[in-house]
């Protein structure tokens, strides 16, 4: 039987990657510990920051808001209901009920007031549903966190999630990818801040943290995630993982310290304009939510 | 042995042929990695050569997840 590496007690949790076991007391505050050294080795914000956190319902978004809270942040959550028939609808219980328990405001935007759900888009524009998705949650994020006065955006992405990008940005040379994959992304040309404070923490990390916490959340996946390609990275990352502990973090801490001070170098041209009809910023005259509404809306016409 | 488990809101039962049977033997039976997934038995998190035995309330819960942010 493990001990925990604290104290005498029992060991619940044990981290192969740290050749360390903890009690559950004990891994909490390992959790929380990591987290706001994350926070300050990345500079990501300080105590009197105002921070939305991207709610989903998972368990990585709801162990961050609580360990955000726990530390003492001022911070708020943000939850889109991508109207995802059953799947949306607890998601959204998940996420109003953990709100309640820690007392923090969370504020909600229906997509289907603001444009449409994700399975009517679908059925009007060709894109894999995640892309989709990915365009209506970053546009949402940007505006309302500014509208609502936030200064930072905080998502649950993981150190399973960084490395999954990482091994595919490599895989295909991405260079204008890898050049920004860093968890902090500086407020600049109308975008707000967006930190990942969870990037050092592993999947099942989050996981364990949020099951010892009490915290509920939607153990089911999202029905248009099935089959993506990052999950394939995932797994084939998992078994390197499992063979020789610490592989994940080796890849993606040594990318940081070592290969995207080199990447900075490299030059890249590209100037961010305003949508000429939201003013959020873009890459082309016409922003490419604006221009999936105006698609939206001609299609719509189209079949009235 | 048959032991039932709650895995993604759903209950499943798991035959085993020996009559002992640990916490890692319920991960191989579902084919996940001690990686990313693990066993919660009667509401704490067990190390995987801990036995399951047929009265405990055993929960998998595989962590990997696909889209985010």
């Amino acid at each position: 039987m493990r001990k925990c590496y604290k104290c005498d007690k029992k060991a619940q949790v044990y981290l192969p990657q740290h050749r360390l076991a903890f009690c559950k007391d004990h891994y909490l505050e390992w959790f929380d510990i990591r987290v706001e050294k994350t926070i300050k080795e990345f500079k990501m914000f300080y105590k009197n920051s105002k921070i939305l956190v991207a709610v989903s319902g998972g368990k990585d978004s709801l162990s961050l808001w609580n360990a955000l809270a726990k530390l003492g942040y001022n911070v708020d959550g943000f939850y889109i209901n991508l109207g995802i028939g059953d799947y949306s609808q607890k998601s959204k219980e998940f996420a109003l009920k953990f709100a309640e328990k820690i007392g923090k405001t969370l504020h909600i935007v229906e997509l289907k007031d603001e444009i449409a759900t994700i399975p009517e888009m679908k059925t009007y524009d060709n894109r894999p549903a995640c892309s989709i998705c990915g365009t209506i949650k970053r546009y949402f994020m940007n505006k309302k966190a500014k509208e609502l006065g936030y200064d930072i955006i905080a998502t649950g992405h993981n150190l399973d999630d960084e490395a999954a990008v990482l091994f595919s940005n490599t895989l295909n040379w991405s260079i204008e990818y890898l050049k920004r994959q860093y968890p902090v992304l500086k407020e600049e040309n109308g975008f707000i801040r967006k930190v990942k404070p969870l990037c050092k923490i592993s999947e099942k990390e989050s996981a364990m943290y949020a099951i010892l916490s009490g915290i509920e959340y939607i153990e089911e996946e999202c029905p248009y995630s099935v089959g993506a390609t990052s999950i394939d990275y995932k797994l084939f990352l998992s078994q390197l993982e499992e063979k020789s502990p610490g592989t994940k973090l080796r890849f993606y801490s040594e990318f940081l310290r070592k290969m995207y001070p080199i990447l900075q170098s490299y030059e890249e041209k590209v100037e961010l304009g305003r949508c000429e009809i939201c003013g959020e910023p873009s890459m082309n005259r016409i922003c490419s939510y604006c221009s999936l509404k105006m698609k939206l809306q001609a299609k719509k016409e189209k079949t009235v | 042995m048959k032991i039932t488990v709650e895995y993604r809101n759903n209950k499943i039962e798991l035959e085993f042929e020996d009559s002992k049977v640990k916490a890692k033997d319920i991960l191989k039976k579902l084919n996940l990695s001690r990686d990313y997934a693990f066993i919660v038995k009667n509401d704490e998190i067990v190390d995987l050569d801990e036995y399951i035995t047929k009265s405990d309330k055993v929960k998998v819960i595989n962590a990997i997840s696909g889209g985010k942010f």
